[in-house]
């Protein structure tokens, strides 16, 4: 294929005709549209510079006819922007290119006595087995990887496991030790490598290295590598991050309440406040954080996630955190807060459902040991008074109002007498014995939310409504 | 005594204690008058502020301009010829060497300081419970550490620009020499007023001043805010500077892709310092404002919003974080060609590479407050935006590498320095993305792992290529190398008790102990780490202290720097060291690619008249 050339007029000066014959026609073949110029002497050369003003001069470096001194002092007075090629057929690949832009009388000097002893073809270095290089330190790298990181994986970097939040993160931190792993050893081997093979010898100190100026092809490859992997990174981060915040709607509901420099929980489903959060296993729980002074971070480490409590009535923050594993853990505040931030830690108790009740009984007990008073406590935090009255009306659901001890028509027509039974098996299985004239509308899962405790509590507050 | 006062430091510091005096007593006779209740924070603040204007005034920073203002003439900062000794380096002066020097003096005092507020407390972390320090000194010196250390950056950083930016690029002088010296001298009051919020009680925050904390906390934290205010003009002020001389005062034939690498890098950084940096002076002053006359921005009793802090605060804080690393990037960049005997790899795409970290670097600031409760959709923007700055950064690790491949590696001290800034840089890189993608960062933002992450970027791109700078460019300042050996002992203590330091942070923060913490329960099992930490921190005390003894001994008995020491292609290397007053006796003329080490063009610049150094040395 033929290219248009980057110069339109080249002078070729040499006594040998079958120097510039021979040039013009390799020339030919590879560009077209070039005017050429031959000229076999000295002054014919030099006339020819300043009246046709080739782009191009190309000079046989093996004629001895023509005096180089003087031809490049007349080159670098010329104002027309010129090139100079110097090429020589003895040896073989010997060819300089000098641009007049940049060509000056000292470097003119420096190349003279340079161009005498040795010609600048042989100055850089060949890039001696560089293939031999790049596949050992390309192995090295594979290997490096692989050992670092089953070293990250077996150094035991991350707390224990204890939420389903943790499980998902910790897959993600994987992926990134992997990265870690991979990165490091790219770099990091390629430079102790070259440090090993391309360290200068002494008495070498000053010669130049390859001649490697840039490649716009890797570069364009390491950039969009990169940039594949970090759009691939995120999007599974962001994923990650879905997993990390999907929500139960069952969740237990506790709030948080950090002030300098200690810790409140409350669980308004109970009524309950303590100093320690106690938390049932496999049960997602909502914390709805705030604070009264500064900000604060609530953060239990094996939980692995972490949110800022902050100040402010309209800047209640949300987290949601599924414990799968029982044990005594600490909420530590990761935000500085002044003082005794150091000292800002509460325990975290994740308990079975039984002890997790045993212990809310034990609270609730130590506020009143009237079991109605609880039960009415519980219907007002468990929502059961927006269906069912207390005083006869009809709602939504039957009226509490005289439920206990009375006939009782079902919707499939049987008649029974309420008790105790009968009345814990409509709170925990509403829809296995629906009273006649009522929806199946009351939801199944109280069983979850109430404790069997609480449940005898509430049937006590409905036998209470004569 | 009078003697003295002919240094103006000295004067400056009387000036400032004036000023102080003087706006401590005007608030006080102020409030008295109006019968107001006596308060010392106003009294404080506003002495503060006069203090720094007292310093610049005793000083001379102003006087040229107060002349300009009536009408008198000033003669032309080429035309004056300092005096030349060691005098001139402790007042003002124009000249951007002694400026450049002034600000590497600022920038090593800040250095001990900052460390030795770290050295403190890692002392105190030895041991669980409280052994010798109070809370309160104990989150005053973590803050003290944190922006010490980052004012003694921006004067490092400064430092370098200032030396080698006019001549790398063949100017006589910065483009505007008087703002120059200003944008020095503002930062001297602006660090002793940072300082001096140890007197005042201190402040709990850390350096990051978040409020409602910041508003409740001892008023040590106005004094805190004032500092960081003053030093925000001297980086402003100064990159204007540096943006103007890199664009206006090239030689004739020195294109923007034949700059010196440096060059590009100093500009992305000035672009940032120029654009940024307003924003956490005004949030602090916002605060500070709110403090004193009770304005509501922040705190949520008074209507304000915690959360606007944080955005404003790190709108600057995180792009600063790149403005701190890519002169060391640079520095990395035009260092490399030297020692390995070839060009620079890419030099387009590493210029190119600076820009377009300074370009994302600000749309990431919200990855620091993945946890702190911003608006919840912001969070997955925020994270891709964070992880393409590995774009950029892994194209200089990519080309640092292959200018390095296949070079003729010289293992000279400066480049052992380049070779451990490229490894810390890179540890600091690729603990990053952990804290880019936001379930992870959940983890660990606010641990020890945060700390090791940052210090490891800081120290790779920081502190060991100024380092570095501070080896090769000191013949130039003194006329005397550095001694290698010294050189050698200050690197490996440097490089590996970094590593210990920072790797040890990272993992005892990944198995949960959180930042900024006085206390830690021994139950955790954290104190042989945290031993470990704190004796690697003082092995880089001691390199470092290795290095001051290195600085003096080398500038009185160091061996005479002849000619070009380095076989630099670089044009500062062309002339005598130390540096002659105006630089280049003639224009520099462009006439080869600057790092053609390996290629036919013979030179990079060339000096019309003037005797080449390489040949003065032979």
């Amino acid at each position: 294929m033929r290219q248009t050339p980057l110069f339109r007029k080249v002078l070729i000066a040499s006594a040998n005709p079958l120097f510039g014959k021979g040039l013009q026609q390799i020339y030919r073949q590879r560009f077209e549209a070039v005017e050429f110029l031959l000229t076999s002497s000295m002054e014919e050369t030099l006339a020819q510079l300043d009246r046709w003003q080739p782009d191009l001069v190309i000079v046989d470096y093996d004629d001895k006819t023509i005096h180089r001194e003087e031809f490049l002092s007349h080159f670098i007075t010329g104002q027309h922007p010129m090139q100079v090629m110097l090429v020589s057929l003895r040896e073989s690949g010997a060819v300089v290119v000098y641009d007049r832009k940049t060509l000056t009388p000292a470097q003119a000097d420096a190349w003279l006595s340079d161009f005498q002893s040795n010609p600048p073809s042989k100055r850089s270095h060949p890039m001696k087995g560089n293939t031999r290089h790049l596949f050992i330190a390309g192995g090295l790298v594979i290997v490096a990887t692989a050992l670092m990181y089953f070293a990250l994986l077996g150094i035991n970097l991350l707390p224990d496991q204890a939420s389903t939040q943790a499980q998902a993160i910790d897959r993600l931190f994987n992926a990134h030790f992997f990265m870690i792993a991979l990165l490091f050893s790219l770099i990091t081997v390629f430079i102790g490598y070259s440090l090993f093979a391309f360290r200068s010898k002494p008495g070498t100190e000053d010669q130049p290295g390859a001649n490697m100026k840039g490649n716009n092809t890797l570069e364009i490859i390491w950039t969009l590598i990169p940039l594949a992997t970090v759009l691939i990174f995120s999007f599974f981060g962001a994923r990650n991050l879905a997993e990390t915040r999907v929500a139960d709607p069952q969740a237990m509901e506790v709030k948080v309440i950090a002030r300098q420099w200690d810790w409140v929980f409350e669980y308004p489903a109970y009524g309950i406040k303590s100093n320690e959060l106690v938390l049932p296993v496999n049960r997602q729980v909502l914390l709805k954080l705030t604070s009264l002074d500064v900000i604060h971070s609530f953060w239990v480490p094996e939980f692995r996630v972490k949110q800022d409590a902050l100040p402010g009535e309209n800047l209640v923050k949300e987290l949601r955190i599924t414990p799968i594993k029982e044990g005594n853990y600490t909420v530590m505040c990761a935000e500085l807060c002044g003082g005794a931030h150091a000292n800002m830690n509460r325990p975290v108790v994740v308990v079975s459902k039984q002890e997790f009740d045993a212990w809310v009984s034990s609270k609730v007990n130590a506020v009143t040991a009237d079991p109605v008073e609880r039960g009415k406590r519980w219907a007002e935090l468990s929502g059961c008074l927006s269906c069912h009255s207390v005083d006869g009306t009809k709602l939504v659901g039957p009226t509490w109002k005289g439920a206990y001890g009375h006939t009782v028509e079902l919707t499939d027509g049987t008649t029974l007498i309420s008790d105790d039974a009968y009345l814990y098996t409509s709170i925990v299985n509403p829809a296995s014995q629906l009273v006649k004239g009522y929806p199946n509308s009351m939801p199944g899962n109280y069983a979850d939310q109430l404790s069997d405790e609480q449940i005898r509590d509430i049937i006590a507050y409905i036998k209470s409504l004569k | 005594m009078r003697k003295i006062f002919q240094y103006g430091l000295v004067r400056g510091i009387f000036g400032q204690i004036l000023g102080m005096a003087l706006g401590y007593g005007l608030v006080t006779v102020l409030q008295l008058l109006s019968g107001a209740r006596l308060r010392a924070e106003p009294a404080w603040v506003v002495g503060g502020a006069f203090g720094a204007i007292g310093f610049l005034i005793a000083l001379g920073a102003f006087t040229d301009w107060f002349r300009m203002a009536k009408g008198e003439n000033v003669p032309e900062p080429e035309e004056i010829e300092e005096p030349q000794g060691g005098k001139r380096y402790w007042g003002l002066s124009y000249d951007h060497k002694v400026i450049g020097v002034q600000y590497g003096f600022l920038s090593l005092f800040l250095l001990v300081l900052g460390g030795l507020f770290g050295l403190i407390f890692r002392t105190e972390l030895l041991a669980p419970q409280l052994q010798f320090l109070s809370f309160n000194l104990f989150n005053t010196l973590i803050g003290l550490h944190g922006m010490v250390l980052i004012a003694s950056i921006l004067m490092g950083i400064a430092a370098i620009s200032n030396y080698i930016i006019p001549l790398l690029i063949g100017a006589r002088d910065m483009a505007f020499p008087r703002l120059n010296a200003f944008s020095f001298w503002v930062a001297v009051p602006g660090a002793l007023i940072l300082v001096w919020s140890l007197a005042l009680g201190g402040f709990e925050t850390g350096w990051t001043g978040y409020p409602p904390l910041s508003i409740r906390g001892p008023m040590g934290v106005q004094m805190f805010f004032l500092g960081v205010w003053l030093v925000g003009w001297s980086s402003i002020l100064g990159a204007l500077n540096l943006i103007a001389t890199i664009l206006r005062m090239r030689t004739p034939g020195m294109s923007m892709f034949r700059m010196p690498i440096l060059a590009w890098s100093v500009l992305a950084t000035s672009i940032i310092a120029l654009t940024a940096t307003q924003l956490i002076g005004l949030s602090f002053q916002l605060v500070l404002f709110e403090r004193l006359l009770g304005m509501g921005f922040f705190e949520p009793s008074n209507g304000g919003n915690p959360i606007l802090f944080q955005h404003l605060f790190w709108f600057y804080s995180h792009p600063a974080v790149y403005i701190f690393v890519l002169p060391g990037l640079g520095v990395i960049s035009e260092l490399l060609p030297v020692f390995v005997r070839k060009p620079l790899f890419g030099y387009k795409w590493v210029a190119m590479s600076s820009l377009g970290i300074a370009l994302v670097g600000f749309l990431v600031w919200a990855h620091h407050m993945f946890a702190a409760g911003m608006e919840e959709y912001l969070r997955v923007p925020f994270m891709y935006s964070t992880l393409l700055v590995a774009v950029p950064t892994g194209v200089k690790f990519f080309s640092w590498t292959a200018t390095i491949w296949q070079g003729n590696i010289r293992l000279r001290v400066p480049m052992l320095f380049i070779l451990g800034s490229i490894i810390i840089f890179l540890l600091g890189g690729i603990t990053g993305p952990m804290l880019g993608t936001v379930s992870t960062d959940l983890h660990l933002t606010d641990t020890y792992y945060v700390v090791g992450h940052f210090h490891a970027t800081m120290f790779g791109g920081y502190i060991f290529p100024f380092f570095a700078a501070l080896y090769y460019w000191f013949p130039k300042i003194t006329g005397r190398q550095m001694s290698e050996k010294l050189g050698q002992w200050q690197f490996w203590l440097l490089f590996i008790g970094f590593m210990v330091m920072s790797l040890g942070q990272m993992r005892i923060g990944m198995l949960g102990m959180r930042r900024r913490i006085a206390d830690y329960d021994p139950a955790m099992g954290f104190q042989i780490p945290n031993i470990i930490i704190t004796l690697a921190g003082f092995m880089v005390a001691i390199s470092v202290l290795i290095l001051f003894i290195n600085l003096y001994r080398s500038a009185r008995f160091g061996k005479v720097a002849v000619g070009n020491v380095w076989q630099s292609r670089s044009p500062e290397w062309q002339i005598p060291s130390p540096t002659p007053q105006h630089n280049y006796p003639v224009p520099l003329r462009v006439v080869g690619e600057p790092y053609d080490y390996a290629g036919g063009s013979e030179q990079y610049v060339e000096l019309d008249g003037a005797a080449p150094a390489a040949h003065a040395a032979d």
